[in-house]
């Protein structure tokens, strides 16, 4: 230790210390000289640096010496400077910015106590994987001897707070404090405020909530709040950084047990708190000292069977799977959205293997400039890894001040790419240490990639030629080929990105003129809200069959009726089918509906055969198929009159209608469809109008019969483009990607113009003492990159076929071959090399031929 | 004739290390009356060339087992004097003891083979 700070003195006066043994050995020099012996006593330099490199261990020194170098060339020339790192710097945030998302999002596990101890559990059968129920959780939190504690947590509806809906989320009373989660104020829930039955009306809040919502009052705790004008005492606020398991649903919490007071009237949810045979609840836990996953997943497959059996429930035999609470850890991720990762995680690295391509042109070019230096140094026994050593050193800084730029870029890029995503949601993004990491890891690979090819390059030795002075030492085609390829790299990549904007920008053309077998443009959906604290089965069915017949007698209105589902909302109900009359035939799950008589006129569908539902109905066992059904179950028959069991009754056909897409805008299934009877849930009103007038009146006439209904009015077409919402990003951020690695792609262009105009000075001057038109020298300037830019078209556009082949199935509408897109994207390549050779071709144009001659 | 024109020969490395805190063991001196030392105690087998005499003052300076300061030779000219610290006593005597045994080791696989 003490060695260290010696030699940390030694370093703050080094400069001293070296002028003391200067006058030492001096000294003793001139000692030997009084005793006339010769002062042959070996390389002075030598020994000063031996006697320095005791202190301090050389190979810093040397990087230090580097780094200062370094410095000072990239200060002397600010225009290379700040375009490299303008070019890394964008190129670098924005993958940081990405990283950081899915960081936030995919990579970190829940932000709680201990969060390698808590894990997620599964359960998977024959059938596939499912969650639990909540009696079968109370069972295993209670038996289970592997967790120290075992949570439960359902997302809830929407409720209503004030006049905004908030998205609840249902947990049981030892959440909080299973988690470990310190309360900001107040406390969590306890075991006794989440009894099945004799719910506690409790609610815990988000920080956010508290200061936004109810104005960061300090006697929160104990105070009031009505969700869906139920009362629920506040007991605690949660801390202003907790993001909680599910990052999109952090603002209010109850107890399991209370959503039958917020739902008294829902008969499923008494069954979905006790039944034994319920479902559909995600449970994790904390694991108990000492134990391990398996032991933990082994005593729940024993737990779960003897539930079932107590439950007079067949054997299951389940395998139950324990996993960390990182999204990308769960064993049942979503997989539509890992390609989409992928892609985004591809179109992010082009863009930053451009920026390195450019920048290491831009190095090539210096170090061409620098040769004659490079040559000396080499000559004077400069090693030459010492040299490259040195390079290498310019482009770690370089790369290392581009991510400090790219860094900044994260703290800001996420959170408005995110708030452009979902603006409703509160999600706190902030770059952390495996952004960080990933940061400095992303540099490196990117210094050595744009930094090493160019440093080998410039310091070859074959480089002595260029004592001799003059440009054109050596010959420009040779050199010109590894930063030919450098631009082609360019070109390619600018091509993949905007050839695949723009295909999926005529996608979405493509997808906004689609027919989805209804008519989008005129219809409008009323939806609407009744409180549900206040509804029960049988007033719903009273609101719709009395709001059917009231449109069915209203002759002054356009085509309308109710449909419990209308067209392109984002759910699906879906019911048991079977065929009669045939042994043997499978019971299936089936697209359902529930629409009144005016639905099919009201969406310009066509009735093939039968008729539609007329009031009556509500009473009767019919049903309407569509065209798709009709073809499936009845092939080559006449479906009309048909019967089938659905939903555990025999129903008569009476009608068949045409084909609709349902939700998502790339498949036909089959649909049946049963009159609205509102037992499902209250039905949205679809019209053939979207004038305010109609609305108006469809609107009173809905309140007429019940004022606290809710109702809310859109057009189908909005709808519609919200579909393409995805899409519409996509083509956004791809075009915005395509435009960057272009314009960057650009500079790198009008740089290697410009070196070949430089390079061919003296050529351009002879053609011109010959008489060469202007236009023959711009050729010959553009020539001599014409392969780099052809054979970066072709990969460039094989890229992009290829990765929209991936994309096809993703988002609606795509075809990879489409010409318009293609051809735009060349217009636009010709476009930026026309800009970028603007320049350096006026240049090559002015040259004088008589000076450019007489430097021979 | 006259005297055999040996070559200087090299030192074993970390020897001069030993001789050089020998040799100021007994007083201060600099870097040229070392140097001077080591010649004539050595009868003119040991020479130590600059280059390697100021590292190993260097070396150890850095180790903390010499101190030193500038002062005034014997011809009134400035010097840097370097003198025994107690820690360089003690390394002196565990490199002795070293060096001794290393020697008589060599020394005995001379003789009985």
């Amino acid at each position: 230790m003490t060695r260290f700070f010696r030699r940390l003195q030694y370093w703050m006066h080094r400069d001293r210390m070296d002028a003391e043994l200067a006058e030492e050995m001096e000294f003793h020099r001139s000692m030997l000289a009084d005793d006339g012996r010769p002062a042959a006593m070996g390389n002075r330099t030598l020994a000063r640096e031996n006697a320095r490199g005791v202190w301090i261990w050389p190979w810093l020194e040397s990087l230090w010496q580097d780094a200062v170098y370094a410095l000072r060339t990239m200060r002397r020339q600010p225009g290379f400077t700040l375009t490299a790192l303008a070019a890394l710097g964008l190129a670098i945030g924005v993958n940081t910015s990405l990283f950081t998302i899915f960081n936030a999002i995919a990579l970190r596990p829940w932000p709680v106590a201990e969060p390698s101890r808590v894990v997620t559990i599964d359960r998977f059968t024959r059938e596939g994987g499912s969650d639990f129920g909540i009696a079968e959780y109370r069972y295993l939190a209670q038996n289970s001897k592997s967790f120290s504690g075992m949570i439960a947590m359902r997302n809830g509806e929407r409720v209503k707070l004030g006049d905004r809906a908030l998205p609840l989320t249902y947990v049981s009373g030892n959440y909080f404090a299973v988690l470990g989660i310190q309360m900001e104020r107040g406390r969590g829930f306890v075991a006794q405020e989440d009894v099945t039955g004799a719910p506690a009306a409790v609610v815990v809040i988000s920080h956010d909530l508290w200061e936004n919502l109810l104005g960061g009052d300090p006697r929160v705790v104990g105070r009031t709040i009505r969700l869906d004008d139920v009362p629920f005492t506040v007991v605690g606020v949660t801390p202003a950084d907790f993001i909680s398991a599910d990052p999109l649903r952090n603002l209010v919490w109850t107890p399991l047990a209370a959503r039958q007071l917020l739902r008294p009237n829902d008969p499923s949810v008494e069954k979905w708190l006790a039944a034994a045979d319920s479902c559909c609840t995600p449970i994790a836990g904390r694991l108990a000292r000492g134990v391990t996953r398996r032991a933990a997943q082994a005593e729940l497959a024993i737990l779960v069977d003897r539930f079932r059996e107590q439950n007079r429930m067949s054997r299951q035999n389940p395998r139950i799977v324990t996993a960390g609470t990182a999204w990308i850890e769960s064993p049942r991720k979503k997989r539509q959205v890992v390609p989409t990762m992928v892609a985004l995680f591809l179109a992010v690295t082009l863009v930053l293997l451009l920026a390195c391509a450019n920048v290491g042109n831009l190095l090539l070019a210096r170090a061409a400039a620098r040769r004659q230096e490079i040559a000396v140094r080499l000559s004077l026994g400069g090693s030459r890894m010492r040299l490259v050593r040195q390079l290498l050193v310019e482009c770690m800084l370089l790369a290392l001040a581009a991510s400090a730029l790219g860094l900044t870029m994260a703290m800001a890029l996420p959170a408005a790419i995110l708030e452009r995503l979902a603006p409703d949601q509160i999600i706190h993004i902030a770059p952390d240490r495996n952004v960080l990491i990933y940061t400095m890891a992303v540099a490196t690979l990117s210094c050595l990639a744009f930094g090493l090819a160019p440093a080998l390059h410039g310091t070859r030795a074959g480089i002595a030629g260029a004592l001799k002075g003059g440009a054109g030492a050596e010959g420009p085609t040779r050199r010109l080929s590894l930063r030919s390829a450098l631009l082609a790299v360019q070109v390619a990549i600018s091509v993949t990105l905007l050839v695949n904007a723009g295909l999926l920008v005529r996608g979405i053309q493509r997808a906004q003129r689609l027919d989805p077998g209804f008519d989008v443009r005129n219809t409008s959906v009323l939806s609407i809200d009744l409180p549900a604290s206040q509804y029960t089965g049988p007033r719903t069915k009273q609101l719709t069959s009395a709001l059917w017949a009231q449109l069915e007698r209203s002759r002054d209105l356009p085509a309308a009726g109710l449909a419990l589902n209308p067209p392109l909302s984002n759910a699906t109900y879906s019911t048991s089918f079977q065929l009669t009359g045939r042994p043997g035939s499978p019971r299936l799950h089936i697209y359902a509906n529930e629409i009144s008589g005016g639905y099919a006129d009201a969406l310009g569908m066509r009735l093939l055969a039968g008729r539609n539902f007329v009031p009556e109905d509500a009473g009767r066992d019919v049903l309407i198929v569509n065209q798709a059904a009709a073809k499936r179950f009845w092939p080559g028959e006449d479906a009309l009159g048909k019967t089938a069991v659905a939903n555990a009754r025999v129903r008569q056909i009476v009608g068949i209608i045409s084909d609709t897409y349902t939700n998502d805008l790339t498949e036909i299934e089959a649909v049946i469809y049963f009159p609205a009877t509102g037992s499902w849930g209250a039905p949205a009103v679809v019209v053939r109008d979207r004038g305010a007038a109609t609305l108006d009146r469809i609107a009173s006439l809905v309140k007429q019969m019940e004022p606290r209904a809710e109702i809310r009015a859109a057009t189908l077409a909005a709808s519609f483009d919200r579909k393409l919402q995805p899409s519409i990003y996509a083509s956004e951020l791809a075009g915005l990607l395509g435009l960057l690695a272009l314009a960057i792609a650009s500079v790198g262009m009008s740089g290697v113009f410009a070196y070949v105009v430089g390079q061919r000075t003296r050529e351009i001057g002879v053609r011109m003492a010959l008489g060469a038109q202007p236009s023959q020298i711009v050729r010959l300037v553009l020539g001599s990159s014409v392969h780099a830019l052809a054979g970066g078209l072709v990969f460039g556009v094989a890229g992009a076929a290829g990765i929209s082949a991936l994309l096809v199935n993703a988002l609606p509408g795509i075809h990879p071959l489409d010409v318009l897109a293609y051809s735009g994207v060349v217009l636009l390549l010709m476009a930026a090399v026309t800009v970028a050779s603007a320049v350096p071709a006026r240049r090559a144009t002015r040259v004088d031929p008589v000076r450019a001659l007489r430097w021979e | 004739m006259g005297k055999h024109e040996h070559q200087p020969l090299e030192l074993l490395p970390g020897t001069l290390d030993l001789l050089i805190l020998k040799i100021v063991a007994r007083g201060a001196m600099h870097g040229y009356g070392i140097a001077l030392m080591l010649k004539t105690a050595s009868e003119d087998v040991l020479e130590v060339g600059e280059s390697s005499l100021y590292p190993a003052l260097q070396r150890l300076l850095l180790n903390g087992w010499v101190t030193a300061e500038w002062g005034a030779s014997e011809n009134n000219r400035r010097a840097r004097f370097y003198t025994i610290t107690a820690a360089g006593r003690k390394r002196l005597a565990v490199e002795r003891a070293d060096f001794e045994r290393m020697v008589g080791a060599i020394q005995r696989v001379l003789q009985t083979t």
